[in-house]
């Protein structure tokens, strides 16, 4: 059960991305939780989030959000194969160090999201609305990975 | 903190494994995407789609209740701080608006003296469904809604959905208890409309930006259309009744008209949508009708009879 909070936790931030939460009446995006959820436990403990939760974790978003089916999940997947690539540099780095690498992934999956969106629908998308999104989360992404820290050392680890 | 990352062994065993099952789940989205994409319309999309919405209502129901009565209760913050000058701009508009009704009210009147005329047929009204929005995709290049109505209360796909301010969008995906709307903003929306006074015809065109683009049919002559004309629904392609507000032309950009929309997309709650049939028309019955009108007195005083005369 303790395994599959990670996963729980990745759903729980795809519902928060399809409520109408409208931060600061429509003027802040919904930060993008499946992605802080995604790129954390892929640091720090990737066997706690394996790729088919990941894969639903994006299916779902895809659902609810209406988009082509198997573009979040692949975005997600992308993210932590990237991430598993670098994870013996993150691994015992400094908070800030991987907050800068957190906001380079959030570049990455923005860009890739970007060309995907602008390759199925035949025109260049306006980027701005979803750097803007991917901004606030990356600026709310110290907040979450410190109380996810928390919960993995104090509750998922331990007993 | 730091000590997180020290077990650096964490997992290393089953590494090769791990890497392996994460590339055949990139793939497997992979080929989703494409599949999805070359048959967005399968029956097998659609269906999964619609019942994913369907177990999702509820849950969004839930949650989207305690976030409807918390911004209710706070309001917009900016209220407080500008209630003086909001109250002198509400009576202003009291003002305007009452000329407005006097105005409603004589035309109204003028209108069911000709509405008695014999040869007018009064167009079906729309009934409407009214339903909350319980979910929204916050994503940059999807714009869509959840709302609480669906299949079992009589909404179908391509109805148009409406608010207190205008055209919100139409009906995309309809499971039983819930449906999905796509808003005029997304790449995705095409909504037949005309400019009034211009009376040009055109398709509105979503653009993922906060202001949707008019492309018009007939692109060889400059289009006649100036800021601030109104923009409806024209009603063609026969799934939205004619005359719904849409929005106003802000300006022009590569032939194309800009338009700011009536409904505001972070206040939409409650929004109704429009169950609209149209009329079916028959061709031989309708000249029938129109063929006794003419024998019904008009003949004879040479010309079409518009005005009073004509009623019962």
């Amino acid at each position: 059960m303790k395994a599959a909070t990670p996963t729980l936790l990745g759903l729980l931030g795809v519902l928060l991305l399809a409520l109408p939460l409208r931060l600061f009446y429509g003027g802040v995006p919904t930060p993008i939780l499946p992605l802080v959820v995604v790129f954390f436990w892929s640091v720090y403990a990737p066997d706690f989030l394996p790729s088919p939760s990941i894969f639903a974790i994006g299916l779902l978003q895809d659902f609810l959000t209406g988009g082509p089916l198997g573009l979040w999940p692949a975005v997600y997947l992308f993210t932590q194969y990237i991430v598993l690539s670098q994870r013996s540099y993150f691994l015992g780095r400094e908070q800030r160090v991987v907050w800068l690498g957190f906001a380079f992934a959030a570049a990455a999956a923005s860009v890739i999201l970007w060309l995907a969106m602008s390759l199925l629908s035949g025109v260049l998308l306006p980027i701005r609305g979803l750097a803007f999104q991917m901004a606030t989360t990356a600026l709310v992404y110290p907040v979450f990975s410190g109380a996810f820290s928390h919960l993995h050392r104090r509750v998922l680890v331990e007993s | 903190m730091d000590v997180l990352g020290q077990n650096r062994r964490e997992g290393l065993g089953r590494k090769a494994n791990s890497r392996f099952v994460l590339l055949l789940m990139m793939l497997v989205s992979a080929v989703l995407l494409l599949s999805s994409l070359y048959s967005a319309e399968a029956s097998v999309f659609r269906k999964a789609r619609e019942s994913v919405i369907d177990a999702a209502a509820p849950v969004l129901e839930v949650l989207a209740r305690p976030i409807a009565y918390i911004q209710g209760l706070v309001g917009d913050v900016r209220d407080y701080f500008n209630v003086l000058e909001q109250n002198q701009a509400l009576r202003e508009e009291n003002a305007e608006l009452r000329q407005w009704m006097n105005e409603a009210l004589h035309l109204r009147e003028t209108i069911a003296v000709y509405e008695r005329l014999q040869t007018y047929h009064a167009p079906p009204e729309a009934t409407p469904i009214d339903g909350f929005v319980i979910g929204e995709s916050n994503d940059a290049f999807a714009r869509s809604m959840l709302v609480n109505a669906g299949a079992a209360d009589g909404v179908r796909r391509g109805q148009a959905v409406v608010d207190d301010m205008g055209l919100v969008g139409r009906i995309v995906e309809v499971g039983a208890h819930a449906s999905r709307l796509l808003l005029l903003t997304d790449i995705q929306s095409r909504v037949p409309v005309y400019v009034e006074e211009a009376g040009v015809e055109g398709i509105l065109v979503g653009r993922t930006k906060a202001r949707p683009a008019i492309r018009f049919t007939e692109n060889s002559d400059p289009i006649p259309f100036t800021p601030g004309q109104r923009v409806m629904t024209s009603g063609s392609g026969g799934t939205m009744p004619r005359g719904l507000a849409v929005g106003v032309i802000a300006g022009e950009r590569d032939g194309e008209a800009i338009v700011d929309l009536y409904a505001n997309y972070a206040r939409t709650r409650m929004v109704r949508i429009l169950v609209y049939e149209f009329p079916a028309f028959e061709p031989a019955s309708a000249l029938e009708t129109m063929a006794e009108d003419v024998e019904g007195g008009a003949v004879e005083s040479g010309a079409i009879v518009v005005g009073p005369t004509g009623a019962d």
